[in-house]
């Protein structure tokens, strides 16, 4: 390998591991959801769509920068979240894993439809001066865009980290995943810290929804491709398994750039799709898994 | 779960549900009558009736939800347009096959796809069944649009066709009798499959699938055996479908809004139930109707709300409300 196709493959490895940042954040949040409730949340890409557009209204409203929406998407994403768990999911009761499939794709229809109606199925983007800057490192040249996305997959993976394993919320969350009725019993408000385990998991689609806005268009059925990408990352890591979502998201993302490059960039979305069925066959507690989860 | 006091019997076989299924017959032979203008949605509405009861023989009676079943109608679709091609036909063939050929191929393809398909992920319970359809589907999906024989994204063209049973496949006419004729044909095999040892067998996996095993059910077996069915008539609405839709392309008939709006129009209607699918099918398509001016694109708004309310409201489905039988099919658990 010469050193111009050495760079091509770090340039390369480099995008699909930003991107998958990006595919980490979005999985880490339902593998979150399904970890403490064992719901599969089939409206995860559309809160990511939800957090597109809310950044897409205030810049065109307000011409605010889109990562300080960062401020309102991120609230506006727990609020939604916690309202659906208390509200909706909270009371399908024993029939949780078959109805909350259908509420929550349910709910993912009325969100996309309701932004077709708002916003019209034209994409729509917006022109910031630094979505098109690129910053050389180390041979290897990174839109700014990409690298503040990473930068802000880190934080917020950092955050949740330190949240669930440092603090008492933390405790009362992993106590609720682990035995609900444990939790209950040692004076953990389950509903409670289901609805916030919820409200998590949406604004981590809405924070990962605004730091995409500069570097897509948003469409109201964008969210559709974001769901089957949480999915792959999940089963890629094994469901409910937080260090696993990532290592599942910078897989997925460096499947995806290198196919691309190498193989077809038509069959994109493809290397994912494959990995996904031989990891749900031959494996499907996950690439990193001991325990079967079986659902 | 509520302990139910009595396990859950299989009702004897009453006229109730054989009443309904006649009544729905009959409003599909009076509509041309009536709304003999609108054959349009006439035709569309019949396809998918038969298509969401088709879903429902594995989504309902054997409770393994698919979210994938456009790649089986995109089979049937893509089967029997690429043989009735001059131009696309494999040269081996010798010449464009007769849509009632293709259509049986179609069918046949989807039959194996089915029995590989099922037979690899039925030992996934669950969701983990659902996800995989989706992932399946979409990659049927990217394979369809980046392929030169499927004709890529710009999609088919339905050549002209020769007369079937003396009818002129392209008059909506005759394509609403057909379409008729897959609907009483999914009927009858629902009604069949109801009263066989396979019917009992899927409900006995689905209410409880270890018990089932301990019975001597394989519950994989069965669940292969309704899924390839499912597939087989799905084939052959899809064949139905591109007569009738004439041109069409992956972006639109392999989606996954399509094989989410089969699935919820059987689970909205009633999944437990023989029509209960069909009545959904029925029911989406006129609010639909009645609500283009309205959302425009947007009528998968109702879907979404009405499978909302019906996860909240009324877990067996419309047809749930009324029939004690649905209600025993769906819930007991």
């Amino acid at each position: 390998m010469d050193s111009a196709q050495l760079t091509a493959f770090t340039q390369t490895l480099a995008q699909g591991l930003l991107t998958g940042g990006l595919y980490a954040l979005i999985g880490t949040g339902l593998s979150l959801i399904f970890g403490v409730m064992k719901v599969i949340n089939f409206a995860h890409g559309d809160f990511l769509a939800i957090g597109m557009f809310i950044t897409l209204a205030l810049f065109r409203a307000f011409h605010l920068d889109p990562y300080l929406s960062l401020l309102v998407a991120a609230p506006v994403g727990f609020a939604l979240g916690y309202a659906i768990q208390r509200f909706v999911l909270a009371r399908l009761g024993d029939r949780l894993s078959e109805a909350s499939m259908l509420a929550t794709l349910g709910l993912g229809l009325i969100i996309s439809n309701t932004l077709l109606l708002t916003f019209g199925a034209q994409p729509q983007n917006i022109n910031v001066p630094y979505a098109i800057q690129t910053v050389q490192l180390g041979g290897v040249q990174l839109s700014i865009p990409l690298i503040v996305a990473g930068l802000g997959t880190l934080a917020s993976i950092g955050g949740l980290n330190y949240l669930l394993y440092r603090t008492e919320l933390g405790r009362a969350i992993r106590a609720t995943a682990q035995n609900p009725l444990g939790a209950e019993l040692q004076g953990v408000k389950t509903t409670n810290i289901q609805a916030i385990v919820f409200g998590l998991g949406v604004a981590f689609a809405a924070i990962a929804g605004v730091l995409l806005m500069p570097l897509l268009y948003a469409f109201p059925t964008v969210g559709e491709n974001y769901t089957t990408k949480a999915f792959i990352v999940t089963v890629l890591g094994g469901l409910g398994n937080l260090p696993g979502a990532v290592v599942g998201g910078l897989v997925l993302g460096g499947i995806e750039s290198l196919g691309a490059f190498y193989i077809s960039n038509n069959y994109r979305d493809a290397y994912g799709l494959v990995a996904f069925l031989l990891v749900l066959l031959l494996k499907p507690e996950g690439l990193f898994g001991k325990t079967v989860k079986r659902v | 779960m509520t302990a139910s006091v009595t396990p859950a019997r299989p009702r004897a076989l009453t006229f109730g549900n054989v009443w309904i299924s006649l009544a729905l017959i009959a409003v599909m032979a009076v509509y041309p009558l009536l709304f003999g203008k609108s054959m349009n949605f006439g035709v569309s509405t019949l396809i998918f009736a038969g298509l969401a009861m088709s879903w429902n023989l594995l989504g309902g009676w054997a409770g393994q939800t698919s979210l994938g079943h456009a790649a089986l109608l995109g089979i049937g679709a893509y089967t029997m347009t690429i043989l009735a091609t001059p131009e696309r036909v494999p040269a081996f063939l010798g010449g464009p096959l007769a849509p009632w050929w293709g259509a049986l191929i179609g069918m046949a393809l989807a039959a194996l796809l089915a029995l590989v398909w099922g037979s690899l992920t039925f030992r996934l319970r669950g969701s983990y069944f659902t996800l995989s359809t989706i992932a399946v589907a979409l990659v049927i999906r990217l394979v369809a649009i980046n392929s030169d024989w499927t004709g890529g994204s710009e999609g088919l063209f339905m050549p002209e066709l020769p007369r079937f049973l003396g009818l002129d496949l392209f008059d909506r006419q005759a394509e609403y009798w057909l379409a008729f004729a897959f609907v009483i044909l999914t009927l009858i095999i629902t009604h069949a499959v109801r009263r066989s040892r396979l019917g009992y067998a899927l409900q006995a996996v689905r209410e409880d699938e270890d018990g089932a095993r301990a019975l001597g059910i394989d519950p994989t077996r069965m669940k292969v055996i309704a899924f390839v069915i499912s597939a087989v008539l799905t084939a052959l609405g899809g064949s139905l479908y591109a007569i009738y839709l004439q041109a069409f392309e992956p972006h639109t008939l392999l989606e996954l809004p399509i094989s989410v709006q089969i699935a919820l129009m059987a689970i909205i209607g009633g999944r437990g139930s023989i029509q209960g699918p069909a009545i959904g099918a029925i029911l989406l398509a006129v609010f639909g109707e009645v609500f283009r001016t309205v959302f425009a694109n947007a009528n998968l708004l109702i879907y979404g709300v009405l499978i909302l309310a019906v996860t909240l409201y009324a877990p067996d489905g419309i047809t749930g409300l009324f029939t004690r039988g649905g209600r025993k099919l769906g819930t007991a658990r």
